[in-house]
């Protein structure tokens, strides 16, 4: 692996202290631009395998564009470019020889707004498992039944499965979009902001939910809630105007942070 | 207070004002349609739907030119809706920033607005001169031509309306964009782009200045597409301007069939968009 | 006291309070200890009594001061340093309840003696430390409200001085009661008067880790240098000595 730079002995110290965590997504030196508008400025962060990365900073900072650079989003507009390494275990993602529709599968992702499909709550989650996999009817409902089990909807559900993926409300909407995302057997799964629209029970259903998926997944979050960041996930990064300021173990960031940027914004003394 | 009450006072000019207009409009409305019913009710019958237009003096019925007009519909909608379907899911997914469709939709929106009897000239140039004889084909493919632009119209409206979320949440699971369009843009977009079909249909049932190029008309029952074929609006043109009295009772008739099919489509068409209520 | 206010200013009003209850407590029991000595010193059990009873504020005092930062802690989810603040202002808060109750301690004993005074020449060790003691009381608040790591650390090297003098005084008192057994009544009380002062040092140091916990953010791990060998020193050693 190539010489990584952490902007402050705390994040080498984080970095090193997880030596004996693997490195699921490895970015390096990774610029981002909107037209001639550099988005993200030299970003070199690691997100590990089967921990919870979340990405805070003020609105405009570059979190969400990030986050879109890891499952190539914004292949699906025009003048959006990326430049540097983003490697998946070891493969470079930005490569235009990468198939992105596998990459897609292999890295899901959650959205801010609930975006169910417009069909039943079974199709919603059989129709992504269609597509890679010739499944018996049985299999299949085996599938949909262990997704819906994993994004603790199932009891909630199972006897509509055939009412419209839009009759639910917000909160099992989003469980929903994470059932289907869950379906196809992604390695990463990110999630940008997936509680705003929430009321607080349904964003603790999900933020529990979270941290058992990542038992079984790497999981990056970006988040405008600094308490949501602080509960829900191992390391955090914090970014600020496309840079990253600094990157550590959470319970590190929130109890005593290298960089006065970072402690200005956590505790609230920004802008 | 004073301000409040002349402002009040405006506001009640206003609506006056509007809802004036709004009679005056509806009245006439109402007035066609009553003389509609009036003059053409009388000549519902069976008789009308099974036989065939008769010479002056006789019985008879608008069979052919209903038989005519439905086939020339359905071809018409056979060719163009494809067509406009296609054309529009270009525009609106994978052309979409492409300067092409900036030029594409400009040019369908004039097409949209043509005058109909150009339609029906270019279609006479092309077809019916070459061919040397009027015929059901060129007529169809007349109301085609009509029909594209409207569905283009429609398909990349509501096209346009599906929120990229969707799409982001189709490409997020893998989904290859063909099938993304397929099976998630269409299934949302459906009932927009099914209305844009039916308001094709009502349109073209009622164009009678192509058809009088292409198609012509024929007193007789034919189901050769590869002659003259009667079709209800230049049957009705012909009879009322006669001066028979069976014959413009006919036309009257045959009016009163189209207003009420048209009806039957747009009201079809309403009940299609109304239908989808999110919770 | 941080560099930029916080965007919602009832945050730093809830700070300021914070500090302002922490300096008024530490006023009071600087003073508290202060009478109790001089107390001592001149016999006066009319000032003692005044010292016994005032103690009661100094615990209001800290019950208010936990209750403050609690409900801030609700209200205001503090992160890094200012969670620091509010933690180490609760263990600031228990510090110096417990250097009040050492002094009410020394008050009482003043009130026990009875007319039985010790010479004064034996009150001198003990007003020696109450002096040093003061001092790094004052040093260490100060500190903690100028967030002044280096003084701190000063004060927390410093305790090895009273304990050195505690251990002398206490030599000192053992061959007094050894000499005549009608001492040991009033030595004993001064040995625990010595004791309790060398106890408020070492709640001082307590004060100065935890200042040291807010600024830096890590726990002092360091061992402190100890020269109380009061724990073990025996009789032959005091009768060698």
């Amino acid at each position: 692996m190539s010489v990584v730079e952490f902007t402050t002995p705390a994040a080498m110290q984080a970095f090193v202290k997880a030596a004996d965590l693997s490195e699921k997504i490895a970015i390096r030196n990774l610029d981002f631009f909107y037209g001639h508008n550099r988005a993200l400025k030299n970003i070199s962060v690691p997100l590990y395998e089967n921990c919870v990365t979340a990405f805070i900073g003020p609105s405009g900072c570059g979190k969400s564009t990030l986050l879109r650079v890891l499952n190539r989003m914004y292949d699906l507009y025009p003048n959006q470019r990326a430049a540097g390494h983003v490697a998946l275990e070891g493969e470079d993602i930005l490569s235009p020889s990468q198939d992105l529709n596998l990459l897609r599968a292999k890295v899901g992702m959650v959205f801010q707004r609930p975006t169910p499909f417009p069909m039943s709550i079974y199709e919603n989650i059989a129709f992504g498992l269609r597509l890679y996999e010739k499944l018996p009817k049985s299999e299949l409902d085996d599938r949909v039944r262990s997704a819906l089990e994993r994004s603790a909807l199932w009891n909630e559900v199972k006897d509509k499965l055939h009412a419209n993926g839009q009759s639910l409300s917000g909160g099992q909407q989003q469980r929903l979009c994470i059932a289907r995302t869950v379906a196809v057997k992604p390695e990463v799964i990110l999630f940008d902001e997936p509680c705003s629209a929430l009321d607080p029970i349904s964003t603790a259903k999900i933020e529990e939910l979270i941290s058992e998926l990542k038992e079984d997944y790497t999981i990056a979050i970006v988040t405008h809630n600094m308490q949501q960041a602080a509960r829900v996930s191992d390391f955090t990064a914090f970014m600020y105007l496309g840079e990253l300021v600094e990157f550590g173990e959470t319970s590190t960031i929130f109890t005593n942070p290298s960089d006065e940027r970072t402690q200005d914004y956590i505790t609230g003394r920004f802008g | 207070m004073a301000l409040f009450d002349a402002r009040r006072r405006r506001n009640a000019i206003a609506m006056a004002l509007s809802l004036a207009a709004t009679g005056f409009g509806l009245a006439w409305l109402v007035v066609v349609l009553g003389v509609l019913l009036w003059k053409g009710v009388g000549g519902l019958s069976l008789a009308v739907f099974t036989q065939m237009t008769p010479p002056p003096g006789s019985d008879g019925g608008l069979l052919n030119p209903i038989v005519g007009s439905l086939v020339m519909t359905t071809i018409a909608v056979a060719l163009g809706t494809p067509l406009g379907i296609l054309a529009g899911t270009y525009m609106a997914e994978y052309g979409r920033y492409d300067p092409l469709t900036t030029i594409v939709r400009f040019i369908n929106d004039i097409l949209l607005s043509a005058p109909s009897i150009v339609v029906g000239l270019f279609v006479y140039e092309v077809m019916v001169a070459r061919m040397g004889h009027f015929s059901g084909w060129a007529g169809a493919v007349a109301l085609a031509v009509i029909v594209v632009p409207v569905v283009v119209r429609t398909t990349e409206d509501m096209l346009t309306l599906v929120p990229d979320t969707l799409r982001e949440a189709a490409a997020s699971i893998g989904l290859p964009r063909s099938l993304m369009i397929r099976r998630v843009a269409y299934k949302a977009a459906r009932a927009g782009m099914v209305t844009g079909v039916l308001l094709a249909v009502a349109r073209i049932s009622g164009e009678t200045a192509p058809l009088l190029f292409t198609s012509l008309n024929n007193q007789f029952w034919s189901a050769n597409l590869n002659a003259p074929l009667a079709s209800l609006p230049v049957v009705i043109f012909q009879f009322a301007l006669s001066p028979y009295e069976d014959w413009q009772k006919l036309a009257w008739t045959g009016a009163l069939i189209t207003t009420l099919a048209v009806l039957a489509l747009s009201i079809a068409a309403r009940v299609l968009t109304g239908q989808r209520k999110p919770s | 006291m941080m560099s930029d206010p916080h965007t919602v200013k009832a945050f730093d009003n809830d700070l300021q309070d914070l500090a302002r209850m922490v300096a008024e407590m530490g006023g009071l029991a600087e003073k508290q200890v202060a009478d109790a000595v001089d107390a001592l010193a001149r016999r006066d059990t009319a000032l003692a009594q005044r010292v016994t009873g005032a103690d009661g504020s100094i615990d209001n005092l800290q019950r208010e001061i936990e209750e403050k930062a609690v409900l801030t802690i609700a209200r205001r989810q503090p992160m890094a340093s200012d969670l620091r603040q509010v933690v180490g202002t609760m263990r600031l808060a228990s510090d110096i309840e417990r250097i009040g109750d050492l002094a009410k301690n020394i008050a009482k004993r003043v009130m026990a003696l009875n007319g039985e005074f010790p010479p004064p020449k034996l009150i001198r060790g003990v007003e020696h430390m109450s002096d040093m003691l003061l001092g790094q009381l004052k040093q260490v608040l100060n500190a903690f409200a100028r967030r002044d790591v280096a003084e701190a650390m000063a004060v927390w090297r410093a305790d090895e001085e009273i304990d050195a003098v505690c251990t002398s005084v206490f030599r000192e008192l053992l061959t007094y009661m050894m000499e005549d057994p009608r001492n040991i009544s009033f030595c004993i009380h001064l040995l625990f008067c010595a004791k309790n002062i060398e106890r408020m040092g070492d709640h001082a140091t307590n004060i100065a880790e935890t200042v040291h916990y807010i600024i830096q953010g890590r726990p002092l791990t360091d061992q402190r240098p100890k020269g109380d060998t009061t724990g073990f020193a025996s009789m032959r050693a005091a009768g060698e000595g």
